[in-house]
C-alpha cells in the first residue's frame, strides 16, 4: 500500500509539473458589485477615463485626450510604479468604457532560466478591461471584465509571472477598486 | 429475415439523417477545457465534449468524421470522433501546440508548435509525426491550398508567413506582411491568401504564387482571423480589442461594413451555405452568428468559457 501511495504521488507530482510547463493561454476576470446608488451618480465617479482617484491604490493619474479613442492616462501607484493605459472604447449612453495597457513600469527584477526578467507592476501582458454601469433603478450594478496573459510569454514561468499571479494581481485591482466604488457612490 | 434488412437499413438512413442534414460546428471552449458542439440548423449546442489540455485550435476533416483539436497544455492534439462524440485519440506533439489544419484529401494534419518554431506534419491515420519543418517565430495561423500543395504559416514574432512545398516538405519562400500575423483565409482558388496582422491592426492581402503583397487594409483594433463568405466576395475579420467584425469587399479591397458582436472575438468560420459567418466570443463564452448578406448579426449562441475555436471549425 505504501508503494503505491509513494508511486501515486510521484505520478501526481509529474502531472503537475507538466501542467505547470504550458503556453500562455489567455485569462479571465470578472467582477461584479451591487451600488445602493443610482446608476448616473455611479457613472459620474468613473467617466473620466482621466480621473482614476476613485480607485485606492492609485495616488495620481495623468491623461491625454480626454474620453476619446486613443486618449491615453498615466495611473501612479502609491509606490511609484506606473501602468499607461489606452482608452479603446467609450460609450456615454452604455456608460461603460473598454481600455488597455500599452506599458507598465518594472516592480522588480528576478533571474529565471538563467535569464533576468522584469517584473511588471501588474503581472501581466496584453491586458484589457471594460467597466460598465448597469442601471436598476435605484440601485446600479459594476460589472468590470479584464482579459489577460500571464506576464511571461515563453514556456516555464516563474512563479513571479504565472497565471495564479496574475489573476491573484487583477482579480486583486478590480476588487478594491470596485470596493471603494461603492463606498463612495453610497456616500 | 428480408424484412429485418430493409428495417434494418430503414432505421440506419433514419438516425444517420440528423447527421448529414445538419451542419455542426465544433467550438474549443479553452478556459472550460470542452468543445460545444453546436447543431446550426437548431442554432443551439447539441453536446458538450470534455477535451483536456486548454484546446485552442480546430480543423475538422473534410469527411466531417474526425475533428482535430489543438491542445496546447496537454502539449499536443486530441482526434475527436464526430459519430462518437468523444476523443478517441491523443496526440504528443510539442511544447505549444496552437494552429492547426488538415489536407483537403484528409490524410494529413498540420500543427504549429508557437515555442519550439516549426511546423509537425502528421500523417491522419497513424497519427505519427512524419516530418517536422523550421519555420519564423512562434508560428499561428495555418491554412492548406485547396489542391494540397501548398502550406501557408502565419509567423507571428517574425512578422512574416512561410509558404511551404508539401511535395518537397521544405520551405519555398517566407514574405514579411504586417505585425504580429496570426489567423490566415484562403479563396477556393487558392490564388489569394488573407492575414489577420494582430498588431498593425490590418489584413495583408497576399498573391500566393508570386507571395506579394496586393494590399493592406486597415480593419479595427487586433484582427484576429477572418472567414470568407458569398463565393469569395466578402471577407470578415474579427477585431479581438473592438468587439466587432470588419467587413471588406474583396474586389475593391475596401472595408464596408463594421458589425458590433461579442467581447474578444477571434475565431471565425463560415457555414458551408457560404452565407452565415459564425465567430466565437472568448470573453462572452457565446458565438455570434452574422449573415453575410445582410451584415447583421441574427444569433447569439450561448457556448462555454473562452470560446476561441482558431481554425475550420465547421462540417461540412
Amino acid at each position: 500500500m505504501k508503494k503505491i501511495t509513494l508511486f501515486l504521488s510521484v505520478l501526481l507530482f509529474f502531472f503537475t509539473a507538466i501542467a505547470s510547463a504550458h503556453g500562455p493561454v489567455r485569462q479571465k476576470a470578472e467582477e461584479q458589485i451591487t451600488i445602493n446608488a443610482p446608476a448616473e451618480k455611479v457613472w459620474s465617479i468613473i467617466k473620466n477615463f482621466g480621473d482614476m482617484s476613485w480607485h485606492p491604490d492609485i495616488f495620481n493619474t495623468t491623461s491625454e485626450g480626454g474620453d476619446k479613442k486613443g486618449a491615453t492616462r498615466i495611473l501612479t501607484f502609491k509606490d511609484g510604479g506606473t501602468i499607461t493605459e489606452e482608452l479603446k472604447k467609450y460609450d456615454e449612453a452604455k456608460m461603460s468604457y473598454a481600455y488597455k495597457i500599452t506599458d507598465m513600469s518594472t516592480a522588480k527584477t528576478i533571474t529565471h532560466a538563467g535569464v533576468e526578467e522584469k517584473v511588471p507592476v501588474l503581472p501581466v501582458d496584453n491586458y484589457s478591461a471594460t467597466i460598465e454601469v448597469e442601471s436598476k433603478g435605484d440601485t446600479s450594478v459594476v460589472n468590470w471584465t479584464a482579459g489577460y496573459y500571464r506576464a511571461y510569454t515563453n514556456n516555464n514561468p516563474p512563479a513571479e509571472m504565472n497565471e495564479e499571479a496574475a489573476n491573484a494581481a487583477v482579480n486583486a485591482v478590480l476588487k478594491t477598486g470596485l470596493i471603494n466604488l461603492k463606498a463612495l457612490a453610497e456616500k | 429475415m428480408k424484412r429485418k434488412v430493409v428495417a434494418i437499413a430503414v432505421a440506419t438512413a433514419f438516425f444517420s439523417l440528423p447527421l448529414a442534414a445538419a451542419p455542426f460546428a465544433y467550438i474549443t471552449n479553452q478556459l472550460d477545457d470542452s468543445i460545444s458542439i453546436i447543431d446550426a440548423k437548431q442554432g443551439k449546442v447539441v453536446d458538450t465534449i470534455a477535451v483536456h489540455g486548454k484546446p485552442a485550435g480546430v480543423a475538422v476533416a473534410p469527411a466531417g468524421d474526425k475533428v482535430y483539436i489543438s491542445t496546447p497544455e496537454a502539449k499536443g492534439l486530441a482526434v475527436l470522433d464526430t459519430k462518437k462524440r468523444e476523443v478517441i485519440a491523443k496526440v504528443s506533439v510539442s511544447d505549444g501546440a496552437l494552429g492547426i489544419a488538415v489536407s483537403a484529401d484528409g490524410e494529413r494534419i498540420y500543427v504549429a508548435d508557437w515555442y519550439n518554431n516549426n511546423v509537425d506534419i502528421i500523417d491522419a491515420d497513424s497519427l505519427k509525426v512524419i516530418k517536422t519543418i523550421a519555420v519564423g517565430e512562434s508560428p499561428s495561423g495555418l491554412v492548406v491550398s485547396p489542391d494540397d500543395r501548398w502550406l501557408y504559416v502565419a509567423n507571428r514574432l517574425s512578422d512574416s508567413v512561410s509558404k511551404i512545398d508539401l511535395n518537397t516538405m521544405s520551405i519555398d519562400k517566407v514574405t514579411i506582411v504586417g505585425s504580429h500575423p496570426f489567423g490566415l483565409t484562403i479563396d477556393d482558388m487558392g490564388e489569394r491568401l488573407y492575414i489577420a496582422n494582430v498588431q498593425s491592426d490590418d489584413v495583408t492581402v497576399l498573391e500566393t504564387r508570386s507571395m506579394q503583397p496586393i494590399a493592406t487594409i486597415k480593419v479595427n483594433t487586433q484582427p484576429y482571423a477572418s472567414a470568407l463568405a458569398l463565393n469569395d466576395t466578402r471577407l470578415f475579420v474579427t477585431n479581438q480589442d473592438d468587439s466587432s467584425v470588419s467587413v471588406i469587399d474583396t474586389t475593391t479591397l475596401k472595408e464596408i461594413g463594421l458589425i458590433e458582436v461579442g467581447n474578444k472575438p477571434e475565431g471565425i468560420n463560415t457555414h458551408p451555405d457560404d452565407r452565415h459567418v459564425y465567430v466565437a466570443n472568448w470573453f462572452d463564452s457565446t458565438v455570434s452568428v452574422i449573415d453575410a448578406k445582410t451584415m447583421q448579426v441574427i444569433d447569439t449562441i450561448k457556448t462555454g468559457k473562452g470560446s476561441r475555436a482558431f481554425g475550420q471549425f465547421f462540417s461540412k
